[in-house]
């Protein structure tokens, strides 16, 4: 299959550039040389593996490998209608009408999915989809290697990494190449394949969003340079109907097609094209003045009744505006403001600039050369990369995480680039001034050579210039240590940044050998061997997936964040003190609290320093009773030594981070290793909550939720009498009596 | 060998069962044993209801309330004792902890004899307070005995105290009061804080008072302890585990003494005779479990749907299905489970809940017989789905705490649950419209099929 479809594919260059070798063996060796490129991705992948073990990473991989699981189990249409009631406790979540089912079916049709096994053909899809773009065999080819090894994805995709993108990109790489077969051809077939692989995408994973929106631009940027075409109305129009009604099937997208506005340029593009066609097809059969009245009138008013109707019903409130997540593309601020759950996930912080260098390294230059040649032969699907590479860069600069949809097409025009770089200098023969034959054997970058002969004087005589064997030799020299560079950089970043699992941590001992921090997992394991079947377990969101995966328990809140106000609740009953917390907990049935405390071994990514997040989340909801304000010290500073706020010192999340914390030091030493403080010689009193586990290293702390006292006291009495204190006349001498009502 | 086991099992579980319903073992604390005579009479009913008393002091080296971590005894009955404490046997700290393993107390003061400060302690935990200097006595002066009080008006005359308040059943009234009174010597009054686990059973009149003999014999002071109806000289509580404790304020109610006497109200035309026996057994029934003890025998939940499975308590219901809820209850009434009826005026009730009740339903007796009561009711699940409970929070002065939460999953429609949609009249002009497209496209393209082009036909088809 792979073998027919890469010669297909290939076959025009191969008519332009096959002289006397064989065309048998050109294939055979492209073949080769893709599977070596698979061989590469997938093995990179398996970093995480050796380093570690073979174990699910990150967060969301838990729940796939659940829903798998649960999928497995019960056969397709109980998951359809899977009502989970181990998550959101007590509310339940509808997690067959709220997932992407796309990778749990493909797991279960091919009985196991394997993330680094889809980066190959996502290597072989860059590689069909530079093949369209441009005419050199070895740019699909090099785009295949850039985008099997390059970290920019290799960081959502290595062993372990069991997430909807490790299959979306693939997905997204191969709709885009059907797409612009599908343009390039004119042709229903392709149309409809690629409508079929966008509703493929759009059952695994929230991203398709991209292509709706993407696809749609590119029809609009083509009309807008007048490069309307039956072959765009018969594409586009296959593409939309299709597959519209093609995602219309997920449940978690139902009727959103047609009734949000991040679906809405598909929507008006389709049927701004019927304007098109139409008026194209009046023009056929209009004379010129009688058009142009024509045009002005009727495409005026159309194009005004269309935005009024749209205005109209999104204020009605048929179709929903944008929401917030789609806001907070426009302006980075927003969600730190609104709405702080998205803020609050650290892949959607702005990228940093050295990211875009440390994911994509030497592709990132490449890339804008590529770009650029795409204007040289201006093609409608040289205008795509265009349109991408302009939104995908916009987008990975505002959230790290669509660095990932940037990627595919860094690949492609860094390939383009790079490949016309090595076919101009690689080639040895010279090209004859005026010679037919050579001109078509060397490249568009010769042509350009000549065009711009008379501009620079080295260039008038290519002999000396560019075709001396000196330059030659050091260009490629150059390139070629640079892409060894690529691979050494891709390498390293792999193997050390993106392979933790982040379940398991790794540290280095004083001798150098490696030591495995695994608490996580020491924790869970716990959960599950020491709790009721039934337990519920309170923790900051982000711990959901993994507590309902590893320790098996229902959990109030996981990293589907559907509903704000209850991960607000859980925030409050964290920020808020025992008095109020308690209640809270009660009424959710909360057996068990989980907070994650990083102090003793100096581990950054803990609640304290989530903390703020929780208050910020609560506030939201509650800015009545919580305040982010209180947490501060009167300076403005976030402390959690003796200086810290009473508001600070009162709340759940400090007193269990904390609790009996100093007891491990000597007195005066108890320090803190994340914040570097010194912490005072008096830990925290818990009185609502019994301390029930404490990991080795202290990054797991989990606490027992009391019954209510069984003689009717408030739980700090009670633990004052436990302790031994006496209670104090509870009757005043002064003042009035508090009488006894019946 | 297994069904002889069982059998002596169940004979066991019978012979415990005619007595109290949680255990025959009960300690007697006295100042000393010989004191026993004084109270012959009511300790002769307790030993002859089945109770097996174990008599100690407190000083006893060999009492110990707990053994290997369980109980020693199921109740435990203070006497009134000279020490100002308990010694370490009986520290507040193991009284609570005897409370919270389900042991019953029943703590007869007196104002002759000081309370000891660990039962202070105990009771102060409890928010049941004693007056200052451990010392006090109840006195009225229009409700006392006249025959042997006619000086210190400090033998009280009651009657029976009757129904708390409507709807709750009157555990301690004789089944026919013919104008007894109740006798109540010597009484240290109880002061009670407004928490609901405490329950008055018999107050003082509202003419009573408590003064201190020591120090205010000639005149009261400023600070009186209580007066009226706020001093209660019967004071019962019940743990949220069930476990029950009655503070008795005149152990000499229970002397032989008193269980015999003939008294005379201040004004009274005749002298009757006490019912403090009558009295005693009950409270003591009450407190040691023998009556106001509730049991749930079996919950059931099924749904209520025709062509359905309808099972016997599933774990999933859909939203807006058809439930049947049913609980069978029993009542233990001194020696036997009998049916439980709800007091009228009161009502059994069901909450079906997520985080806050979203349906609070009166059950209704379906089925009684002998021995147990079944209450159900019918109700269509909200539409919400989540994870619900079946609970039933009956909570009422005298009886135990019941508190039975039954948890099930509401889940939403499935993909093939819903109308289809021809069965929906709204729908009808959309399907309508699927028919028309689907034949006019057939038309048009048998048209086109078939329709042979004339003329230039030819060259359109090559192009």
């Amino acid at each position: 299959m792979a073998v027919a479809t890469a010669t297909d594919s290939s076959s025009p260059m191969q008519t332009l550039a096959d002289f006397g070798k064989s065309k048998s063996l050109r294939t055979l060796l492209r073949v080769l040389i893709l599977c070596f490129i698979a061989g590469a991705a997938v093995s990179s992948r398996l970093f995480s593996v050796i380093r570690f073990e073979s174990i699910i990473h990150e967060f969301d991989p838990w729940f796939n490998f659940r829903a798998t699981k649960y999928l497995i189990a019960n056969g397709f249409y109980d998951f359809w209608d899977w009502f989970d009631d181990r998550t959101w406790h007590p509310l339940g979540r509808v997690t067959g009408g709220t997932l992407y089912p796309g990778l749990m079916v493909t797991s279960e049709t091919f009985a196991s999915c394997w993330p680094p096994a889809f980066s190959g053909l996502t290597a072989f899809a860059a590689y069909l989809l530079t093949n369209e773009m441009t005419t050199n065999t070895s740019a699909g080819l090099l785009a295949a290697a850039f985008m099997g090894i390059t970290p920019g994805y290799i960081s959502r995709s290595v062993a372990g990494s069991y997430d909807n993108e490790a299959i979306a990109i693939f997905l997204l790489v191969f709709t885009f190449y059907l797409w612009i077969r599908a343009l390039k051809l004119g042709s229903v077939l392709w149309g409809a394949l690629c409508a079929l692989f966008y509703g493929y995408m759009v059952a695994s994973w929230g991203g398709y969003a991209f292509i709706t929106c993407l696809v749609p631009l590119h029809a609009f940027v083509l009309i807008c340079m007048g490069r309307y075409s039956t072959r765009l109305y018969v594409s586009y129009t296959t593409w939309y109907a299709l597959g519209t009604l093609a995602s219309m099937q997920i449940p978690f997208v139902g009727f959103l097609p047609v009734r949000t506005s991040e679906h809405m340029p598909a929507l008006g593009i389709f049927g701004f094209l019927q304007l098109v066609a139409f008026i194209y097809y009046i023009r056929s059969s209009l004379s010129g003045a009688q058009f142009k009245a024509f045009l002005f009138v009727g495409l005026g008013a159309v194009f005004g009744l269309a935005l009024l109707a749209l205005v109209a019903m999104t204020s009605a409130g048929y179709i929903a505006p944008w929401s917030g997540r789609f806001y907070s593309l426009w302006d980075t601020g927003y969600a730190k403001i609104h709405i702080p759950i998205i803020a609050s996930v650290s892949e959607h912080q702005p990228t940093a600039w050295p990211a875009f260098f440390f994911d994509l390294n030497l592709l990132i230059w490449l890339f804008p050369a590529g770009v650029y040649l795409c204007f040289q032969d201006l093609k409608d699907e040289h205008v795509f990369v265009v349109v991408y590479a302009l939104f995908g860069s916009y987008f990975a600069g505002v959230m790290v995480r669509l660095m990932l949809t940037l990627t595919p097409i860094v690949c492609v025009a860094a390939a383009m680039a790079a490949s016309q770089l090595l076919s101009t200098f690689l080639s040895v023969k010279s090209p004859v001034a005026k010679d037919p034959e050579q001109e078509d054997a060397t490249d568009v970058s010769s042509k350009k050579i000549k065009q711009n002969a008379g501009s620079l004087r080295s260039t008038n005589s290519p002999y000396v210039g560019v075709y001396s064997f000196m330059s030659k030799g050091l260009v490629s020299g150059i390139m070629t240590i640079y892409l060894l560079l690529f691979v050494l950089h891709c390498t390293w970043v792999t193997s050390n940044a993106y392979s933790s699992p982040s379940v398991v941590l790794a540290s280095r001992m004083p001798d150098g050998s490696q030591h495995i921090i695994d608490d996580y997992r020491e924790a869970y394991q716990w959960l599950r061997q020491n709790t009721k079947e039934d337990a519920k377990i309170m923790s900051w969101w982000d711990y959901g997936y993994q507590i309902g995966g590893m320790a098996d328990r229902p959990t109030l809140v996981d990293n589907n964040t559907w509903n704000n106000t209850h991960i607000a609740t859980v925030g409050k009953a964290m920020s808020s003190s025992e008095e109020v917390s308690y209640p809270i907990m009660r009424q959710h049935e909360v057996d068990y609290v989980l907070v994650v405390f990083g102090g003793l071994l100096g581990y950054s990514g803990d609640d304290i320093n989530k903390f703020l997040w929780m208050v910020r989340i609560a506030e939201g909801i509650w800015p009545d009773e919580v305040s982010e304000r209180k947490f501060f010290t009167p300076r403005g500073e976030y402390r959690v030594d003796g200086e810290a706020t009473e508001t600070m010192k009162n709340s759940l999340m400090y007193k269990m981070s904390y609790y009996n914390y100093h007891t491990l030091f000597p007195p005066g030493q108890a320090q803190d290793r994340v914040r570097g403080v010194r912490l005072p010689d008096t830990g925290p009193v818990l009185n609502t909550l019994d301390e029930a586990f404490t990991s080795e290293n202290w990054i797991i702390r989990i606490y027992k939720v009391k019954d209510l006292d069984n003689v009717g006291r408030d739980h700090a009495a009670a633990a004052s009498f436990d302790r031994g204190h006496k209670k104090k006349k509870a009757i005043k001498k002064r003042g009035p009596r508090t009488l006894r009502v019946d | 060998m297994t069904s002889l086991f069982t059998f002596l099992f169940l004979l066991f579980a019978a012979v415990a069962q005619a007595i109290s319903s949680s255990g025959s073992r009960l300690l007697v604390v006295l100042e000393d044993v010989a004191e026993k005579t004084q109270y012959s009479k009511f300790l002769g009913d307790l030993e002859g209801r089945g109770f097996q008393v174990s008599y100690e002091t407190p000083k006893s080296e060999s009492l110990s309330l707990f053994h290997l971590g369980e109980r020693s005894y199921d109740h435990i009955l203070f006497f009134p004792t000279k020490a100002k404490g308990l010694g370490p046997n009986l520290t507040a700290n193991l009284l609570i902890k005897f409370i919270n393993a389900d042991g019953n107390i029943l703590l007869a003061l007196s104002a002759q004899k000081q309370a000891p400060t660990a039962v202070i302690a105990a009771l102060s935990e409890l928010d049941i307070h004693l007056p200052s200097e451990r010392t006090g006595l109840v006195v009225d002066h229009f409700n006392y005995d006249v025959t042997s009080a006619a000086e210190k008006h400090d033998v009280l005359l009651l009657p029976t105290p009757g129904a708390l308040r409507p709807g709750v059943k009157d555990f301690f009234s004789p089944a026919t009061p013919n104008g007894e009174l109740l006798a109540v010597p010597q009484a240290i009054g109880q002061v009670l804080g407004n928490g609901e686990l405490l329950t008055p059973v018999l107050r003082a009149p509202s003419t009573a008072y408590s003064y201190n003999p020591k120090e205010e014999a000639e005149a009261l002071g400023d600070d009186l302890f209580a007066a009226g109806k706020q001093l209660s000289l019967v004071t019962t509580v019940q743990a949220r585990n069930s476990a029950r404790l009655t503070v008795l304020g005149s152990a000499d109610m229970l002397s032989d003494q008193w269980f015999d006497a003939k008294v005379q109200k201040v004004g009274g035309k005749a002298a009757v005779a006490t019912v403090n026996r009558e009295f005693a057994k009950r409270v003591t029934g009450w407190t040691f479990n023998e009556i106001g003890v509730l049991r749930v025998n079996w919950i059931e939940h099924h749904l209520n749907e025709e062509g359905q499975g309808n099972q016997s308590n599933p774990k999933i219901y859909r939203i807006k299905n058809d439930v049947t809820y049913s609980i069978s209850m029993s009542e233990y009434e001194w020696d036997h489970w009998a049916a439980f009826k709800v007091p009228a005026s009161d009502d059994l009730q069901l909450e079906f809940s997520m985080l806050s009740p979203f349906h609070r339903l009166s059950l209704k007796p379906t089925v009684s017989s002998e021995e147990s009561t079944t209450y159900s009711t019918n109700f269509k699940l909200p539409d919400q789905h989540g994870i619900f409970n079946f609970k039933i929070n009956h909570k009422r002065p005298f009886f135990n705490n019941i508190e039975e939460k039954n948890t099930v999953s509401v889940r939403h429609f499935a993909h093939d649950e819903w109308p289809r949609s021809y069965a929906i009249s709204g729908a009808w002009p959309w399907i309508a419209g699927i028919g028309a497209t689907v034949t006019g496209w057939s038309f048009f393209v048998a048209i086109w099929l078939f329709s042979k082009p004339t003329g230039k036909g030819e060259s359109k088809k090559t192009r």
